[in-house]
């Protein structure tokens, strides 16, 4: 259910550390967000996932993606057919 | 599929001026070339089944048939063409120097000391690791979303 | 800096396993597992173009000063100074598989 995903998202956003959090398809469409993280970013996030999968030889190791800054850093990860970013802030 | 870079707005549709042609129509013929002026033969009804048949189908080709001798208005003698060929690149002359110049997005600088931090260290495995498990999560989450497929997707058509 | 400058800095990066200098025209520099590696230097400057996209609501851009690409036992680390494009493949010593 849909529901499921909305409920994660929410359990996500109760850590304190955790500013943003996004869902996205392999063609950029959103299918939930929270905090930082929205609508807008669906499309450069699955791109950026899809891009850095071309670096590893080996389909089984998955690459996480981070766009880091001093004051916090995105991070995006692949698993099966959707991309999850996560914008967590320095601790 | 295109929402990549969704936070694009592409006026597109609020250019009309790119679509519009760049010389206009010097005689603009409605007629189109394929003679829609052709006398569709009357049909007796006395005729047999057989002759109402073969007339319709003489119609109708005769209506997909593009009659290139009517299309004599189309034709341009060779300095016409020149003429338009040179109008046409005048023209281009013109508007290409009143286009922004296109180049590509120059790159941010990001740091002014890229060896320290190429350098330091790597972010966290921990979070890594929680990423990892938010996005699976996620999938488990999205996959309980199942397809209750009642009929067959590909259906045969029955071929006699 | 000159082009020997500029690498003299990354051989130093501790455990550096290759880098790569990129400038619009294309691979200035390569070294170790990164030499001549043209593919790795065209996914980067791609990767590099879709993350400078990536904007966040009341931050300056850019607003990111590094990307990193971290697999199972190594990571690349990238960053953008004076038009160049600096990747360095640096080994993950944080060894552990991810149980999810």
């Amino acid at each position: 259910m849909e529901a499921t995903l909305e409920q994660h998202l929410d359990d996500t956003m109760k850590n304190p550390a955790i500013v943003g959090v996004l869902c996205t398809d392999q063609q950029g469409h959103n299918l939930g967000c929270r905090g930082s993280l929205s609508d807008e970013h669906g499309g450069v996030v699955s791109v950026l996932a899809k891009q850095a999968a071309a670096l590893s030889r080996d389909p089984t190791d998955t690459p996480t993606v981070c766009l880091e800054s001093e004051s916090g850093n995105i991070l995006v990860r692949t698993h099966g057919t959707i991309t999850v970013a996560v914008h967590k802030i320095a601790s | 599929m295109g929402c990549c870079y969704s936070s694009d707005n592409d006026n597109t549709d609020q250019r009309p001026e790119e679509y519009k042609p760049l010389i206009p129509h010097p005689n603009p013929v409605s007629k189109p070339p394929n003679g829609s002026d052709w006398v569709t033969p009357s049909v007796p009804s006395a005729r047999t089944d057989e002759q109402a048949l073969l007339t319709s189908i003489l119609t109708k080709t005769a209506q997909n048939i593009i009659d290139v001798a009517a299309a004599e208005s189309l034709l341009m003698e060779p300095h016409e063409y020149m003429d338009k060929a040179r109008q046409y690149s005048t023209k281009l002359a013109v508007l290409s120097n009143s286009l922004p110049q296109k180049k590509a997005l120059a790159l941010p600088s990001l740091t002014s000391q890229p060896h320290q931090v190429l350098a330091s260290d790597l972010v966290p495995y921990s979070d890594v690791q929680q990423v990892s498990k938010i996005a699976a999560y996620a999938y488990s989450a999205i996959s309980q979303i199942k397809v209750d497929a009642k009929e067959e997707l590909v259906v045969q058509f029955a071929i006699p | 800096m000159t082009t020997a400058a500029l690498t003299a800095g990354l051989e130093r990066i501790p455990d550096q396993l290759g880098y790569l200098v990129i400038s619009e025209d294309g691979v200035l520099a390569s070294a170790g597992e990164l030499e001549n590696d043209e593919h790795t230097a065209g996914v980067m400057m791609q990767m590099v173009r879709t993350a400078c996209r990536f904007r966040l609501p009341g931050s300056a851009d850019p607003w990111f000063k590094r990307m990193s690409v971290i697999l199972e036992d190594f990571a690349y680390t990238v960053t953008v100074s004076g038009q160049k494009v600096f990747v360095v493949k640096r080994h993950n010593n944080q060894h552990e598989p991810i149980n999810v």
